[in-house]
């Protein structure tokens, strides 16, 4: 352990243990998964900053969402995203979950991830590098440090806006909400 | 072999057109309504593998034009039929090749759900890709893409964090 954080450690040791315990859910989208491969295997080996693929999105609390998200996908992260146990963070790999990036006038993309999901950071580029990954990494754990990364807890407090999202994209979505949506919360009743 | 081919073709079928470019395709233009005899007589002459079905939009003539590529483990390997059908763009359909080739209903599907074009025949003519209706088919040319985008994901609020 390094001897420079004994201090953080003893001030919270839950956010430290989050820090360093990343269970990733490499959401396969698009072509970005191809730089997962060898970030998580020998050449660039992510587990030296505590990153590790798990099965199950049940299991994890990193969700990597990799590449262009098509309007069927959506419904699938969304699903994966409200599997997840809390706390855990969401970051948006590429420039297609950004923005749209090359697929920016398409018919069936999903253009900004963050409508529907809360995102607490991205690595923008068309790959980004293995190396962005582990940049974007440590930005995770500053953020963390700072209480920044609280895309779950933005997700409880405006679900009624992220639900009203969702279903203006979907129609009926088809499962019932992961929390309740009290009258007259913005977009709840609409 | 494309030579003994198109003889054979146009023999066989009367409202046939073949053009032999000479660098390994043979073009076969039939009616709509002569695609399912004319792909199971190519499958009769050694073409055993159907490479895929695809389609172009025509709006200028109000036509799509439904493509099938055929192509053979046991002929000569180079050699590739691309067989040619028209049907109109509004209420035009044509017959399924599935009794055929089996592995021709995923493409249909395909091109039912971003074309609209409709195959007699077909059992599942359900959406395979796409989640949402559309008024247009989205592969048609006159689908206006960049419209679509602002009414639908455009429109959609940015959510606000109190």
């Amino acid at each position: 352990m390094d001897r420079n954080q004994i201090s953080k450690w003893l001030k919270a040791p839950a956010k430290m243990a989050h820090k360093y315990s990343l269970h990733a859910v490499y959401f396969c989208t698009g072509c970005g998964i191809i730089e997962i491969p060898p970030v998580i295997t020998a050449r660039w080996d992510a587990e030296r900053f505590g990153v590790i693929p798990v099965a199950t999105p049940r299991q994890g609390n990193l969700f990597m969402i990799t590449g262009y998200v098509s309007v069927k996908t959506l419904k699938a992260i969304i699903r994966t995203y409200e599997q997840m146990p809390d706390p855990k963070y969401t970051v948006g790999f590429g420039s297609c979950p950004i923005n749209g990036g090359m697929y920016w006038d398409s018919y069936n993309t999903a253009k900004h991830v963050d409508k529907y999901i809360p995102i607490d950071g991205w690595i923008a580029g068309c790959m980004p590098r293995p190396e962005a990954v582990f940049i974007g990494v440590t930005h995770l754990w500053t953020l963390i440090d700072k209480g920044m990364a609280n895309g779950y807890a933005r997700y409880r407090k405006n679900y009624a806006q992220y639900r009203r999202n969702q279903e203006m994209l979907f129609g009926e979505l088809g499962w019932p909400p992961l929390y309740p949506i009290e009258d007259g919360a913005p977009g709840g009743d609409e | 072999m494309s030579g003994a081919l198109k003889k054979g073709i146009e023999a066989t079928f009367r409202d046939a057109r073949v053009e032999t470019p000479g660098d390994g395709r043979v073009t076969v233009f039939v009616p709509a309504e002569s695609v399912p005899a004319v792909v199971h007589y190519l499958k009769e002459r050694g073409f055993d593998h159907l490479t895929m079905v695809s389609c172009v939009d025509r709006p200028d003539d109000g036509e799509l034009e439904v493509v099938y590529i055929l192509s053979s483990y046991t002929n000569d390997p180079r050699l590739h039929v691309i067989v040619k059908a028209r049907v109109p763009r509004e209420g035009g359909g044509l017959g399924t090749v599935i009794g055929v080739f089996p592995n021709a209903e995923p493409y249909e599907r395909e091109i039912h759900e971003l074309f609209g074009a409709n195959f007699e025949g077909h059992g599942r003519l359900i959406p395979l890709f796409l989640e949402r209706e559309y008024a247009i088919p989205p592969f048609r040319k006159d689908f206006d893409s960049r419209k679509y985008v602002e009414e639908t994901f455009d429109s959609i609020p940015a959510v606000q964090d109190e």
